[in-house]
């Protein structure tokens, strides 16, 4: 990896002084005029190339009025109101910074994939832009993102300030450069309802302790539903047709000790015995009639809306689902209905190896083809500081990416959110490196083929035997994709 | 045989004609020019990437990406288990099956909604104008809504079937396993349906009555009419209906990309058609190369399909 970085970099670098050299190569003549008005008068060094000869000379002149710049920044669909939200941002940073104008567009998670590397390859993208964390590698690798001087990082807090799992995400694996800044984080925890648990008798904190607890309490509800005692199946998680396929059954495989690549990142390991058993257990939730029988067919919004409706007592989600619980009906949400009353969290239950969770978000690139790094980190900057992260976290229905911002009352001390940043501390991502993206379509294709498996399409399931082969499946296809076996 | 016949008169015979109609190439020069920028020279480069090692790793360099002859090509045909192509198969059996079964229900029910639409009776206008409906629907919505009509247990399809007709006795999943065919088939013939119809009314109302007449004197059943006249003079609008059809079919992609998780999920073994696995397991995986070389192949069977419909329609095509 390290080679193909430095000649990749290496290569911009050179590309970008032959630019500036061509471009003052040509003989010039410089006029000097030095007015002296009552303004300060400073003393210029100025280096030059005039004919291939470098010339530096001292020169007088008054300091330039600070130059209008006008930045781009690309978001993703952040929260109900992607624009307004980034807005409130860009106006609280034009006021303090008069210069700069910032422009945002928002793209759309679906098509932002193919304009972003349209951009990366062509040379013509924004200023800044957000990328998801398992992006950012590819995108370096593409040679499109400027690195962050160590200065820049200090000037943030430095890297202690940053959620680590996110951080990880900024600092391609083998590149030795911090090519991104965690902007948000979005994490996964447990939502149930608590009027459900105390009807059946089960203590949350246990019932969520480990995996066997957790099993237990599942099986309780499942009893009290079909004694009639509470009307709500215990658990709702989606099956194929989804987007979170992989995210879904991490925090399992990470929890039973298993691990998605080696360390090496050249091979992945998630059909090892350990990761296999975490799998598994996600799997049996389903085949112990723990969640509506229809619950493989559907999409992670479609299992959010079981909650409010009160059809499970649980779901596996994010930070917005606290939003919403308190957003009214009318705006989308669901405050006021008994779901919302009886809203609660938890962290998801150890498992044999510990407790995990999946950290995803976004991060924020300064690119190398903007005109205006400078006043782009300083954005970058500004949207990465206390008030701005408490702000933008909270609108959006996200999780801050700086600790500051996460130790804030707000969401620190808040009954619910405070949950979620616990379970940042569990948090884990996946490995930083160039060939996620496709390694993440490959999985979401074979597990999703695995949840067909677990809904008996190919006959009756059998765990022992089917998940090993699509685990196996789709080592063969994530290998060959590692060692970019193909055209 | 170029050679043979070439001689310098034939071409001041050309530029002599070139000239002679010079404003009539003058107006289709604009729209040549577009097509030539927006397909020939698109379909030109992905024919030169399909030679190249184009992943992520050398789609900076594009065109100076590594030159590697026909080793993509190899990738598809060399081995059943290649993981990278893995699931190909699958998608092709269930492109065939779509393409068919679409084509035939389509041009079948559009045959007869045109010969129903074609008789006069009461509100024939507003009929004709709600038929039209499904069509104005995009794709890609036909995909989510039908994706929502499907559900089990939350759709209004098993609602009707099972709770109100009775049909079937316990509620199927359309969306898994596979099943998820049917549930491909069934909107795209519903979404294809109003145009075929259009089509095939207007051929209808370009069949003299007088054949009717005639035919009626000479004491032709309904149904001999129909097979020896309407028939018969359909058969050009029929050609076109089923050229429209089959490329639809062959390249299907919105319906079954949405239906299943919005775009992000996975269709499935039995839902996965080529265009949605192409793009996938070649620009979802960022072999641009891979994915040139296969859109190639796909080409290349689309204009053997092209070929066949000609031979077969050449006669009445010619005639209309």
């Amino acid at each position: 990896m390290k080679p193909r970085w430095l000649v990749l970099l290496s290569l911009v670098t050179i590309l970008g002084m032959l630019a500036t050299a061509c471009g003052s190569a040509t003989p010039e003549v410089v006029e000097k005029t030095v007015v002296v008005t009552k303004e300060v008068v400073k003393e210029v060094q100025v280096t030059k190339i005039v004919q291939g000869k470098t010339v530096t000379e001292i020169v007088t002149a008054t300091p330039p009025p600070p130059e209008e710049v006008t930045l781009k920044i690309w978001i993703m669909p952040n929260g109900p109101d992607p624009l307004g939200a980034i807005q409130t941002e860009i106006d609280e940073f034009e006021k303090l910074h008069p210069n700069i104008r910032i422009e945002a567009e928002v793209l759309d998670w679906g098509s932002a994939w193919s304009k972003i590397t349209t951009a990366a390859t062509s040379g013509e993208g924004p200023d800044i832009s957000q990328l998801g964390t398992t992006w950012v590698a590819a995108i370096a690798a593409m040679g499109a993102l400027r690195p962050f001087t160590a200065e820049e990082i200090a000037a943030m807090g430095g890297a202690e300030n940053f959620v680590e799992a996110s951080w990880q995400t900024c600092n391609p694996v083998g590149s030795g450069f911090t090519v991104a800044v965690p902007w948000f984080v979005d994490t996964r925890a447990i939502i149930y309802r608590k009027d459900v648990l105390e009807k059946v008798g089960l203590d949350p904190d246990e019932a969520f302790a480990t995996w066997d607890t957790f099993d237990a309490a599942l099986a309780r509800i499942k009893e009290a539903k079909e004694a009639g005692e509470v009307e709500t199946y215990p658990i709702g998680f989606p099956g194929k047709n989804d987007w979170n396929v992989l995210h879904n059954f991490a925090p399992w495989v990470w929890g039973a000790g298993g691990e998605m690549l080696n360390p090496g990142n050249t091979a992945a390991v998630f059909n090892s015995p350990e990761a296999i058993e975490g799998f598994k257990f996600y799997a049996s939730l389903f085949t112990k009639g723990y969640t509506p029988p229809d619950v493989l067919e559907l999409n992670s919004a479609q299992v959010d809306g079981m909650f409010p409706s009160g059809e499970v007592a649980m779901i596996i989600s994010g930070p917005w689902m606290v939003k919403n619980s308190r957003t009214p009906e009318d705006k989308g949400g669901f405050a006021g209905s008994v779901a919302a009353e009886n809203f609660a969290v938890h962290e998801i239950p150890a498992g044999p190896a510990g407790r995990f969770t999946f950290v995803g978000g976004s991060d924020l690139t300064v690119w190398n083809s903007s005109k205006h790094q400078e006043e782009a980190v300083e954005f970058v900057k500004f949207l990465v500081s206390k008030e701005s992260q408490i702000r933008y976290g909270g609108n959006i229905g996200m999780l801050p990416a700086v600790k500051e911002a996460l130790a804030d009352p707000t969401f620190k001390d808040d009954p619910d959110y405070g949950v979620f940043v616990q379970a940042v501390g569990h948090g884990k991502s996946y490995p930083a490196i160039a060939a996620w993206g496709p390694i993440e379509s490959a999985m979401v294709k074979n597990l999703g083929a695995l949840w067909d498996d677990v809904a008996g399409v190919n006959g009756p399931f059998d765990p022992d035997t089917m998940i090993p082969a699509r685990l196996d499946a789709a080592k063969q296809e994530v290998d060959a994709l590692l060692a970019a076996g193909g055209g | 045989m170029a050679t043979s016949t070439w001689r310098p008169a034939r071409r001041n015979g050309l530029w002599q004609r070139i000239r002679k109609h010079r404003f009539a190439y003058l107006l289709t020069a604009p729209t040549a020019l577009a097509m030539l920028g927006v397909h020939f020279i698109p379909t030109l480069l992905a024919f030169y990437m399909s030679f190249l090692r184009l992943n992520q790793f050398t789609l900076g360099r594009f065109l100076r990406a590594p030159f590697v002859g026909l080793a993509n090509y190899a990738l598809i045909f060399s081995s059943r288990n290649n993981a990278l192509v893995a699931g190909i198969n699958n998608a092709a059996r269930n492109t065939l099956i779509y393409a068919v079964a679409v084509n035939v229900g389509t041009l079948g029910i559009g045959i007869v909604l045109a010969l129903l639409l074609n008789r006069r009776f009461r509100g024939r206008g507003i009929a004709r104008t709600l038929m039209l409906l499904p069509w104005v629907v995009p794709t890609y919505v036909v995909g989510m809504l039908w994706g929502m009509m499907w559900l089990r247990d939350r759709g209004i399809i098993n609602t009707i079937l099972v709770d109100w007709l009775h049909l079937l006795s316990q509620k199927p999943f359309w969306l898994i396993g596979r099943n998820t065919l049917w549930a491909i088939i069934i909107p795209t013939i519903w979404r294809q349906l109003p145009f075929n119809t259009i089509m095939l009314l207007s051929g209808l109302q370009m069949v003299p009555e007088d054949l009717y007449d005639a035919s009626a004197i000479d004491g032709a059943s309904a149904w001999q009419q129909f097979w020896y006249i309407t028939l018969p003079l359909l058969k050009p609008v029929v050609a076109i209906v089923l050229l429209w059809g089959a490329i639809f079919t062959f390249f299907g992609y919105n319906i079954v990309i949405m239906m299943f998780g919005n775009g992000g999920g996975f269709p499935g073994e039995w839902g996965d058609l080529l265009m949605p696995a192409i793009q996938r397991q070649s620009f979802g995986y960022w072999m641009f190369g891979l994915g040139s070389a296969v859109s190639i192949l796909m080409m290349l069977v689309m204009m053997l399909f092209v070929g066949i419909w000609y031979r077969v329609f050449r006669v009445s095509l010619i005639q209309e």
